[in-house]
């Protein structure tokens, strides 16, 4: 049997950049037996395989209202991952990413996985934010970065599987323990490895 | 590991310690016959020792979860082949049984690691699977199933026949291996069990066995026998629920023909099942419904002597009935487990046949003993005619008590963690809002069949739980024991708990907010768990009786109980001083009124929101929770009303609505609530929920209810569109670092904390205060505490004293009374002893000391 690791995640972005649509993409595109039916599309799980382990996401919407801003440690603290969410057709929310880069890196839990995702990518040709802008940006914050179409199913599995490679695998006992392991507690100190 | 070729080679001697063992096991027949006194297993008759008694007798011999490999080897090594050791394995992080082989096997020991599931216990590599530690041991001390031959109870222990012969080794703890009490006696042929020749019966001839024990295997629904009496107790398993939904639709009805078929008649061979007690259930026990479950109950006796094979029970009909019958079906095959048929509706899991013999026992009516004798005496012959596969027991699933798996809240889990169903609340709709959390008589019409029935299954369990109390699950078992022990001062645990408490209610003025005192009770509930599970307080150890994944949830169910229950109203009463008096209930009340002259599009909601009679509902929901003392019920009511919610947003538009608009609509519904108490019952939560539990979906919409209620107590025309006040943001981050330091565990230092210091004056008599020390606090110290506490005039004429044995001893200024405690708790006799604080010259006996006042520390 495969260890279960349970990692939170949370989504960060503008509202109406499609935080919930890459979401409700991500769990729901591959109907899949395993996955529970949720409250609503602010909270939800899905499980991916990974190595030998089992990834289950636990992930948190968060309001991207202005307003609402100050909510926010409360939905990222503990997080193993945080997905920050932009709109290429949209300059302005590309500066808000930049924002809450800032704040996770001041107030997030030390060695959150950031990723990056420009979204709308099906609509290019009135693009706003360059490709290469988010790139570099990524570079310097040492973030995955990949872009998105809700819509059309474009890398929202690649955004997760990227997620999950950068979550570094248990230190598992020297005998094969192939009992399952909950790692719900332990979602905030994982480090990160280089890759 | 092992292989098929060997279990025949058992057949013979088998045979007869089958007979032997299941009398062992479980009790005589003939005197549950005559005593008709249902026997769990736990408590047997008093002078017949069953294996499961022995075991659990005696676990401080074999139960060794501290010992290591190489400690284990040197005890096994000089003991006969078939000796065993349970105990936990550095090397494997997990349990192990370790087994001395005979001297022939080149290795004298072999290790077969303990598998843990969420519900059970088994070995390595077999599908047999078992409630508890000791029903696994007690099961391979008369099957050897994977293992190459069966456990060897050591012999002194074997041959015991009274309860204190084995209290008296059991003392003995690990040295009993050593002891002249082990070595003196070994049996030379370890392996071979004593013949029982009387208990050979007539149809043995035609048995199969293996290796001594009826083939047991598990059978589909569709295979499952409501009135067969061939002594299987089936259990429901919720984990096969969905494998075998499939074969949910045959109909009641088929099998009562083949009643007919034998025996002619439709006439009743065994006493009718006792009536359930009433429950708000009782609409279900209709008189029609009895009379279906007598009918079904039917013992098929000369049935299954005649076709008392496998063969024939897999053509048997299915007992599941078509869906509008299915309750009363269900209620059915709760009666007869009770009565020892073999039926039940879905995958099961089959006891072995002769414990369900003593069940019927509950309370027959009088006039039906002869009945129940002529059908036990049937049954204890057509028990061992009922198998016939050669199948080996390691292909079935099986657990002796899995009736113990329909425990709601394992099945019915709450949050991710807990399982598979997990987060969704569907389940949950239409259910009674009670704090019993009752499942709901109408199954929501979404859920597929294989959802419905464990609800109801689990209803009917509770209507006849009073009788069978062998239903009690493991959890709830160890949850009920935590919380008498907790009662109990006798015991160091109860003491620690008593002494908070009343702590607690007599110091109002110990806690500067009601964070502080959330957060304290929140650690000692941490603290208190990290020490059960640490110290040999809890007998037999909580690991042998609980999946290891489980021990947590069940510790933490056990501290709601024993510590949230006694101070609910405390705590409420607290909470509502405390916001009262910081006026933000009054900054509270206006913003709800200001928010709620809002129009929701002004609150940022542009969706669908829930009208008069929604929000009416959900009022009641919040209401209901506020009756609750368990966090953990209150967040299910909180999900509840946030599935509402979804619901009315949604609206069937079939569009999924994110944190975006959930948000802006939770928050609008809060405000129409208007209820100040919100308040208190979210920090109650946020507080005192367990802090694994929230990660998952509980936790996820606690933390938006609580940021609704920031966003209401922050709200301000021109802030609106603000950012929240920066104080908001403090507390919350103030809140993280607490989950995060609370992670530490705490030391056994920790629950010293408390002294009960009684004060005797020649006048007043006794009064009895508890205080607050550390652990390492000296008489000294305590004295002027007291002295303060109990206003004394002249300190010096007084001092701390303890009474015990009904003796005083006046305690020196340098000693250190928390540790005087712990070490008379520690004594394996508890005394009942008392601090009093008193004058140091008055005649000792001059005022007498009260015996019946309780005030020992």
């Amino acid at each position: 049997m495969m260890a279960i690791r349970e990692l939170k995640v949370c989504l960060l972005g503008d509202t109406g950049v499609g935080k919930s649509s890459i979401v409700c993409r991500f769990v729901q595109d591959h109907f899949d037996h395993n996955i529970s039916p949720t409250i609503g599309a602010s909270f939800m799980t899905k499980t991916v395989p990974c190595g030998n382990e089992l990834h289950k996401f636990l992930i948190w919407d968060t309001a991207g209202q202005e307003r609402f801003h100050s909510l926010a440690p409360m939905y990222y603290r503990g997080s193993a991952a945080a997905v920050i969410v932009y709109d290429i057709t949209k300059q302005d929310s590309f500066h808000t990413l930049k924002k809450w880069v800032k704040e996770l890196k001041e107030h997030g839990p030390e060695n959150i996985v950031m990723a990056i995702a420009g979204n709308k990518c099906d609509l290019s040709d009135i693009r706003e934010v360059p490709t290469k802008d988010a790139k570099e940006y990524a570079e310097t914050i040492g973030a995955i970065v990949v872009e998105t179409s809700a819509k059309n199913a474009i890398n929202i599995e690649e955004l997760f599987q990227g997620i999950s490679r950068q979550i570094p695998p248990l230190e598992t006992h020297e005998n094969g323990n192939s009992g399952t392991i909950k790692l719900g507690k332990q979602t905030t100190q994982m480090t990160r490895r280089c890759c | 590991m092992v292989h098929t070729d060997l279990v025949l080679e058992d057949g013979p001697t088998s045979l007869q310690s089958l007979d032997k063992a299941m009398g062992d096991v479980y009790s005589d027949h003939q005197k549950d016959l005559k005593s008709i006194t249902r026997d769990s297993g736990y408590d047997s008759l008093p002078n017949k020792l069953s294996i499961l008694d022995k075991l659990l007798h005696t676990h401080p011999i074999w139960l060794q979860l501290g010992l290591n490999d190489s400690e284990a080897s040197e005890v096994l090594h000089s003991q006969p082949p078939g000796t065993f050791l349970v105990r936990k394995s550095t090397k494997m992080q997990r349990k192990v049984l370790s087994l001395r082989l005979p001297n022939d096997c080149g290795l004298f020991l072999k290790e077969f690691a303990i598998k843990e599931s969420t519900y059970t216990f088994s070995l390595e590599s077999s599908g047999i699977s078992f409630a508890d530690l000791f029903r696994l041991i007690a099961f391979y001390c008369i099957s050897r199933d994977v293992l190459p031959f069966t456990l060897k109870l050591p012999h002194v222990v074997a041959a015991a026949t009274t309860e204190a012969e084995l209290e008296e080794v059991a003392q003995l703890g690990l040295n009993f291996w050593s002891s002249p009490a082990n070595k003196k006696l070994q049996n030379p042929s370890p392996l071979q069990k004593p013949l029982p020749s009387e208990s050979i019966s007539k149809g043995s001839q035609q048995l199969c066995l293996i290796n001594g024990v009826h083939s047991i295997r598990t059978r589909t629904p569709s295979e499952l026998e409501c009135s067969q009496t061939n002594g299987a107790l089936c259990f429901i398993n919720p984990l096969f629920l969905k494998v075998h939904s499939q074969d949910v639709g045959g109909s009641l009805k088929r099998q009562c023909p083949r009643t007919q078929d034998v025996n002619g008649s439709e006439r009743p061979r065994s006493p009718p099942p006792r009536p359930p007690p009433p429950s708000i259930h009782s609409l279900l026990a209709s008189p029609q419904l009895s009379r279906t479950v007598n009918q079904a109950s039917l013992p098929d006796t000369v049935d299954s002597s005649r076709h008392g094979n496998l063969d024939v029970l897999q053509k048997r009909p299915i007992p599941i009935p078509p869906p509008r019958l299915k309750k009363k079906a269900l209620s059915l095959e709760v009666e007869s487990n009770a009565k020892n048929s073999a039926g039940a509706g879905l995958s099961c899991n089959i006891v072995h046949g002769s414990e369900a013999v003593s069940i019927p026992g509950g309370a027959p009516p009088q006039q039906n003993l002869a009945e129940s004798k002529k059908s036990l005496a049937a049954h204890s012959e057509s028990q061992v005619q009922w198998n016939g596969g050669r199948q080996r027991l390691s292909d079935m699933s099986l657990s002796t008590s899995s009736s113990d798996s329909l425990d709601f809240d394992r099945s019915m889990p709450l949050f991710p963690y807990d399982g598979d169903t997990n987060s969704s609340l569907e389940e949950y709709e239409g259910e009674s809002d009670q704090e019993s959390m009752a499942p709901p008589l109408k199954p929501k019409k979404k859920r597929t069949s294989s959802f419905v029935i464990p609800k109801i299954v689990k209803s009917q369990l509770r209507k006849v739980s009073g009788v069978f109390s062998s239903f009690m699950t493991p959890e709830k078992r160890m949850v009920k024991k935590i919380a008498e022990m907790s009662r109990d001062k006798r015991t160091y645990f109860g003491c620690l708990v008593q002494d908070y408490v009343s702590f607690l209610l007599e110091n109002k003025e110990c806690h500067v907010s009601s964070t502080d005192m959330l957060q304290t009770i929140r650690q000692f509930m941490t603290q208190v768990k990290s020490y059960l599970s640490q110290s040999s307080e809890l007998d037999p150890p909580i690991e042998s009786l609980i999946p290891e994944d489980q021990i947590d949830v069940v510790l933490e169910k056990a501290m709601h109980k024993c510590i949230l229950k006694p101070l609910k109203g405390h705590v409420d009463v607290m909470l509502k001083e405390f916001h009262t008096a910081d006026g933000s209930w009054k900054q509270l009340k206006e913003n709800l009124q200001l928010v709620r002259q809002r129009n929701p599009q002004e609150l940022g909601v542009f969706v669908p929101t829930p009208d008069f009679v929604d929000v009416e509902k959900i009022k009641v929901k919040f209401m209901t929770m506020q009756k609750m003392y368990s966090p953990e019920k209150k967040v299910m009511l909180l999900l509840r009303v946030c599935k509402l919610i979804y619901t009315v947003m949604e609206n069937n538009s079939g569009r999924m609505y994110g944190a975006d608009d959930f948000l802006p609509v939770l928050t609008y519904v809060v405000a129409q609530c208007d209820m100040l108490e919100l308040d208190a019952e979210i920090e109650y939560m946020m507080e005192l929920l367990d802090p694994s539990l929230l990660h998952g979906e509980g936790g996820y919409y606690l933390t938006s209810a609580y940021g609704a209620l920031s966003l209401i107590k922050n709200f301000q025309e021109e802030q609106a569109a603000r950012l929240l006040c920066s104080e908001a943001r403090n507390t919350l981050r103030q809140w993280h670092k607490r989950r995060t330091t609370n992670r530490t565990i705490p030391s056994v230092d920790d629950f010293q904390n408390y002294l009960r210091v009684a004060f005797q004056e020649v006048n007043s008599g006794c009064t009895g205060k508890t205080l607050l020390v550390r652990p390492y606090i000296t008489t000294e110290d305590v004295c002027r505490l007291c002295a303060e506490k109990f206003k004394v005039d002249i300190p010096d004429d007084y001092s701390l004293f303890l009474f015990i044995d009904d003796t005083w001893q006046q305690l020196t200024e340098d000693t250190y009374p928390q540790k005087i405690k712990a070490e008379l708790h520690s004594r394996p006799q508890p005394q009942v002893f008392h601090f009093v604080y008193k004058r140091i010259n008055s005649d000792p006996y001059g005022a007498i000391f009260q015996n019946n006042i309780d005030y020992h520390s």
